[in-house]
């Protein structure tokens, strides 16, 4: 009887750190908490890449942007961008070097992030899950 | 001494006045040597390094909400690294879909028209040059964008109209009342681009800096002494229609793509022929590795014109020999146009960082009208932006 008790809580706390490891690498998309507009991926993919300048209810969008060294960047670029950094790069050479945009502010790391959407209204970034705070409102994508 | 300040003090309003001034740029080292005796898109067996290496800077700057100036200052290794004003425009974002241009500017032919020069943009070491190097790239004039969606589908309109003066046959070619209407949608991975141009072409043989074509501009000039006027300015490129078609398809699975594109130029009243480039490109992209092939083709297949205008001088009364001379230049100077070969060239690209690509390709010309010009060409490059 003893091993199995032992057993069950120890699966337990397995189970759950392996839960917690992968929450805390998830990333988010993050707005100002005043921004109610509805957003899915295609559209933060619209934003990212220039191509859409305002959110679905009409007003402003700016998207604010990582470096590349920062660990959610390459994540947000393979999953949301469908793109290498090295692909979206090359997408961004082709507009500026055509006039045709200015890729997005790239801060240093998610807690810039946080505080730059936080104190504008029309930010849309992204964040690991385990950085965000109240300031911002997380968006859940499907 | 006053007038210094003042100017250094309107400057520095100026500079206070408006938002920050954008400066970024782009390098592409190219070096390429052929194999022995053989010579391929001006390289021969000797390495080089200036045919198509480049250097340039961009510099834009928002005047107002609206408007942004765009300066492309560009120093090709074939003019001796002397760097021009390539570009030089203003964008008037009119809404959030309109943009409208106005300056000197590329013109949108092609699928990679705008980024032609951007060579870390693409696969390629260089844009295809059998169909890219056309003598029309840069406009002046306006070009308004339209882009917008439809549900999934991306779609973009574009029209430009103006001027042009560029170079074939080694003399000055200038294109009047220009103008290019483009149409492009996209859903996902698929692309789908098609352009329609007419222009008033003209030719002046007599710039030309190659002798055949100066002997050929001679001819027509004494065939034009001699009293054929209208057949002289039949074969002439004088303020004649010329007219460019092109369509383009691109499917991009991201893990690998293929993409074609095929053009046709025409002046159909004159004496050169209708000319068509196409190329097939596919290659995969694998961590930072992307190899690729590419199949390019032109093809100036001449049929002659102008035969009753041509039959007009047997029966002028002319010498015999005089005769020969000038019904051997009418037809002669169209069958020269016939042309055809074709490029195989294999490419790898390596990301070495998000702003550096180095590419090795080689590219083998087969000529399908003979083996004269057959060619093997290895080239390097390093693509940088900022």
């Amino acid at each position: 009887m003893l091993p199995k008790r032992i057993y069950k809580p120890l699966l337990a706390a397995v189970l759950l750190s392996s839960v917690s490891g992968i929450a805390s690498a998830e990333l988010v998309v993050i707005v100002h908490p005043s921004n109610a507009a509805t957003i899915d991926s295609t559209q933060v993919q619209r934003i990212f890449l220039g191509k859409e300048k305002k959110f679905a209810d009409g007003n402003e969008a700016t998207p604010i942007n990582t470096v590349a060294s920062n660990a959610s960047r390459e994540q947000f670029d393979t999953k949301i961008l469908e793109r290498s950094s090295s692909q979206v790069a090359a997408y961004w050479s082709k507009l500026v070097f055509t006039g045709k945009g200015i890729p997005p502010k790239e801060l240093e790391n998610d807690a810039a992030v946080i505080a730059t959407v936080a104190a504008d209204a029309s930010a849309i970034g992204y964040v690991d899950s385990a950085a965000v705070t109240g300031a911002v409102k997380v968006i859940t994508l499907n | 001494m006053k007038k210094i300040i003042t100017l250094s003090m309107l400057t520095m309003a100026s500079f206070a006045g408006h938002a920050e001034l954008r400066i970024n740029g782009f390098a592409n080292l190219v070096g390429g040597l052929t194999s022995s005796d053989e010579t391929l898109y001006g390289y021969d067996d000797k390495m080089s390094f200036s045919q198509e290496s480049l250097f340039a800077i961009q510099i834009s700057g928002d005047i107002n909400d609206k408007m942004t100036a765009t300066g492309q200052l560009v120093a090709r290794g074939e003019n001796d690294y002397k760097a021009e004003f390539e570009w030089a425009y203003i964008t008037y974002s009119a809404t959030d879909k309109l943009n409208i241009s106005a300056g000197r500017l590329r013109l949108p032919l092609f699928n990679y028209s705008t980024s032609k020069d951007v060579g870390y943009s693409y696969h390629w070491l260089t844009t295809p040059n059998v169909v890219y190097n056309v003598p029309f790239n840069n406009l002046d004039g306006v070009k308004f964008e339209y882009s917008d969606y439809a549900g999934d589908w991306e779609y973009n309109l574009s029209t430009a109209l103006g001027t042009y003066k560029g170079e074939s046959l080694g003399a000055i070619n200038e294109g009047k009342n220009t103008y290019l209407l483009s149409a492009e949608a996209s859903y996902e991975w698929f692309k789908i681009r098609g352009v329609f141009g007419a222009t008033k072409a003209t030719l002046d043989l007599a710039t030309s800096d190659s002798p055949s074509t100066l002997g050929f501009a001679a001819g027509l000039a004494a065939m034009r002494a001699a009293g054929f006027v209208e057949l002289e300015d039949a074969l002439q490129i004088r303020d004649d229609t010329g007219k460019f078609l092109g369509l383009s398809l691109q499917v991009d699975k991201f893990d690998w793509f293929v993409t074609g594109e095929i053009t046709s130029v025409d002046v159909e009243d004159s004496f050169a022929a209708k000319d068509i480039a196409y190329y097939v490109t596919a290659g995969i992209r694998h961590e930072k590795w992307t190899p690729s092939l590419t199949y390019q083709k032109f093809k100036s297949d001449p049929e002659i014109k102008f035969q009753n205008l041509i039959n007009q001088i047997a029966t002028s009364g002319l010498p015999a020999a005089n005769i020969a001379q000038l019904t051997g230049l009418a037809i002669g100077g169209q069958l020269a146009q016939d042309d055809e070969y074709n490029v195989w060239s294999a490419t790898i690209r390596y990301d070495l960082d998000t702003n550096v690509a180095l590419k090795a390709d080689i590219s083998k010309l087969s000529d399908d009208s003979g083996d004269v010009r057959d060619a093997t060409l290895v080239r390097f490059a390093v693509n940088y932006v900022f």
